[in-house]
């Protein structure tokens, strides 16, 4: 026992004994030239990624048009823009896509993936169907969506829901209808590329699971239920999360389908901060509403951590 | 072959990051500060100009090069670089605050007021004053580039003023006569309705109402009815009874007549393409609309009318005036701004004075196939402007006479609001979509919210 003590303190002591750093034995080793090799790509990591997130931090204490000198104005940009009147609105528009893109566009994919995953023919077509969405540029797709979003009662979806004696809705020209409208075709849009995940990660779940379940008489819903979702967990935690930072930085459905109308109804915060730096020339207003987003989303990122991290040990 | 020894590596691999340091130092030069050098007419001098045309205008490009040409064998001690950089709202911004715009460049003349406050023009006063081209300008023109102790910072071009634009073919189908559009908004709304009632499918009346456009165009609606949406200094919203009225006759038209369609998120480009498609009776627009709509959109000239803006109250209240400005580098050396403003009169005035020049130039447009003569506001006197048109009549192939009401037009001219203009009309856009998209939408309180909003705006521009 008092041997084992000893070996262990012994051992600690080792370790707590560091060899002194010798400079010259370090550059003759190689150190120098290490570091060398390593200065680029820290510059470059420094000059193009460090360096506009520092920069934008301190151009949200600025007032700026980058031609005049810049002018220090304190917490400036952030009572100016925790004080614009649109920001509420797009606040609780921005939520509100997350909100319908979650409840409508989350379970979707995992429809998708585990439908897929149960064909035992043709899955290869359905898996190339189900991603045909993804490989359409995104402004492509607005463009053609917008057509079929026409109002009249000769637009293309009109036309079909008047088949059955529906419409026709006025989509995108109807406060309550234009957030669902964009919800509905970001659903079509990124259904296919989240579903592909979901597949992979399907394909890595273990079939005797499976036919133990199927020995012990589980129907495809318990089998769903009880293997195929907890095996996902983890994956379907990650994606949850990289959805919600998605959907916090929605900025091209509603820039192209709306520009933010009608009456303030798709405003969301990106576009806010689009049109404080790009119409308004406000740079200082951008950054400062950036960093606050930043900011909300990181702090976000680290109560889901700790939220999903407990889900997944107490169950 | 000799293998490369490790060390031989490394000291490449060093020497490399030791240049890409060096040539990291050398990116971050400021560039050159205007101001400090004195004014040499005679030194010699590099500027870049730009809106040159595009290969796929090889005419165009042609008649440019060969006045750049001309105008360096002019003057000797200057060079110039023309770059096909044009004016785009989507990143006008950042290229302006990134410094990648040319020495001169023409933009939208909206920007004027806040490119002098932010201080992103230079005072050109010395340099328009030393060619003597300050007194040339069609002074109503001036107004709207000048400070308050009235120093000018650009030079104001290809300027027009708002009217309404009407399908001659709809007009007839609905037994209008096509060659009286709508003077009042009375008329406007009448003329609506009969298009209602005999052409099936046509939206009678449109309003543009998103990126920014639905601003603009209520301020010219206020306009009309005699009425300002920011006081003559831009300290404060004054909007009121006239906005009211224009906002009350887009709801009737939209809630009560149901004449204005499904579709109320349109924006310039997006109202052009379905004027051109030829569903649209009437909407606001200045004649560089024609351009657009025949030349990129295929829309048969002879449907094309364009009135004079409708007017509301008393009548003869007033419409809106838009443009381009000849954007002036502020970072640009004296030298270099001399230079420039040469090369834009050269470029843009030289027409009104030369008869060759003015009929090489039609000539050219006239083989693109862009309209020549289509009418706008002269940029020089009326009377320079019109001996200009006499030369190059043979060359015109705009249907002036559908543009008849327009130009006969003496309404008063009105500028922009002047404090953060673009904002301003951003703040006023959701106001025109809730009327058009909420029946029960409560116009006095939108104006009165807005009202607020663009305070702030004005607010934010004088911090």
């Amino acid at each position: 026992m008092t041997k084992t003590l000893d070996a262990a303190a012994a051992a600690t002591a080792r370790r707590r004994r560091k060899p002194r750093f010798d400079p010259v034995r370090w550059a003759r080793g190689g150190g120098l030239h290490a570091v060398l090799f390593a200065v680029p790509v820290v510059l470059v990591y420094v000059y193009f990624s460090w360096g506009p997130v520092v920069q934008g931090l301190v151009l949200s204490f600025q007032k700026t048009n980058l031609i005049q000198p810049a002018e220090w104005v304190g917490w400036g940009n952030f009572t100016y823009v925790l004080s614009d009147p649109g920001l509420v609105q797009a606040s609780l528009n921005t939520a509100y896509f997350a909100l319908l893109a979650l409840v409508f566009g989350f379970p979707i994919p995992i429809v998708l993936a585990v439908l897929i995953n149960e064909l035992r023919k043709y899955d290869t077509l359905y898996n190339a169907l189900a991603y045909l969405p993804a490989i359409v540029p995104p402004v492509a797709a607005i463009l053609l969506w917008k057509f079929f979003y026409d109002p009249d009662a000769t637009g293309m979806f009109n036309t079909a829901l008047g088949w059955i004696g529906l419409g026709p809705f006025p989509w995108l020209n109807a406060e309550n209808s234009a957030m669902p409208s964009i919800v509905l075709y970001a659903t079509w849009a990124g259904a296919g590329s989240t579903a592909i995940i979901y597949i992979a990660a399907l394909s890595t779940v273990r079939t005797e699971l499976y036919e133990a379940a199927e020995i012990d008489g589980a129907g495809i819903w318990r089998r769903i239920w009880h293997i195929t979702l907890p095996q996902l967990r983890n994956v379907i935690f990650v994606m949850m999360l990289l959805q919600l930072i998605g959907t916090f930085q929605i900025f091209t459905e509603p820039f192209l389908f709306t520009g933010g109308g009608p009456n303030n109804a798709t405003q969301t915060i990106l576009l806010k901060i689009y049109n404080y730096a790009f119409v308004n020339g406000d740079f200082g207003a951008a950054t400062a509403l950036s960093v606050l987003l930043a900011a909300f989303l990181g702090l976000l990122s680290v109560v889901y951590y700790f939220v999903t991290k407990r889900w997944s040990t107490t169950t | 072959m000799t293998k490369l020894s490790r060390r031989h590596v490394l000291a490449a691999g060093s020497a490399g990051t030791v240049a890409a340091l060096a040539g990291t130092a050398a990116c971050s030069d400021p560039g050159a500060d205007g101001g400090t050098e004195d004014l040499d007419p005679s030194a010699d001098v590099t500027i870049s100009v730009g809106d040159q045309p595009t290969e796929d205008k090889p005419e165009e490009l042609a008649a440019f090069n060969e006045r750049v040409d001309e105008f360096e064998a002019a003057n000797g001690n200057i060079t110039l670089e023309p770059s096909t950089e044009v004016w785009e709202a989507q990143t006008f911004q950042a290229k302006l605050a990134g410094g990648t715009l040319p020495t001169v460049m023409g933009v939208s003349l909206t920007y004027s007021y806040e490119l002098i406050e932010n201080g992103q023009l230079p005072d050109m006063t010395p340099y328009l004053e030393e060619l003597e081209l300050l007194s040339e300008l069609n002074p109503l023109a001036l107004d709207n580039v000048k400070d308050s102790d009235g120093n000018v910072y650009t030079i104001p071009t290809g300027l027009f003023s708002v009217g309404i634009a009407y399908n001659r073919s709809i007009f007839e189908q609905a037994g209008l006569d096509p060659d009286t559009p709508p003077a009042t908004w009375d008329d406007v709304r009448a003329f609506a309705q009969q298009i209602k009632a005999n052409v099936p499918g046509a939206t009678p009346y449109a309003q543009m109402t998103t990126n920014n456009t639905g601003g603009w165009m209520l301020t010219t609606m206020t306009y009309s009815n005699g009425g300002r949406i920011q006081d003559d200094a831009g300290t404060e919203s004054v909007m009121g009874e006239a906005t009211i009225a224009a906002l009350q006759l887009l709801h009737d038209m939209r809630w009560v007549d149901d004449t204005m369609g499904r579709e109320f998120l349109y924006d310039q480009e997006g109202v052009r393409q379905a004027f051109a498609g030829g569903t649209i009776g009437m909407v606001l627009q200045a004649p560089d609309a024609y351009n657009t709509l025949v030349r990129d959109y295929d829309f048969d000239p002879a449907h094309f009318g364009i009135g004079q803006l409708p007017q509301g109250g008393a009548g003869n209240n007033g419409t809106l005036t838009g443009g381009t400005l000849k954007l002036f580098d502020a970072k640009a050396t004296p030298n270099q701004l001399l230079a420039a403003a040469k090369w834009i009169k050269f470029y843009e005035f030289d027409k009104y004075y030369d008869e060759a020049v003015a009929l090489a130039d039609a000539e050219s447009n006239a083989a693109e196939g862009n309209p020549v003569g289509l009418p706008g506001l002269p940029p020089v006197s009326q009377e320079i402007y019109d001996r200009y048109l006499g030369w190059i009549e043979p060359h015109i192939n705009v249907p002036l006479e559908q543009f008849a009401s327009y130009t006969g037009s003496t309404l008063q001219l009105i500028a922009e609001p002047p404090a953060g203009t673009q904002q301003t009309y951003a703040a006023l856009d959701p106001v025109v979509q809730q009327i058009l998209t909420d029946e029960g939408a409560d116009i006095a309180q939108a104006v009165a919210d807005a009202t607020e909003i663009v305070n702030g705006i004005i607010e934010q521009a004088a911090r």
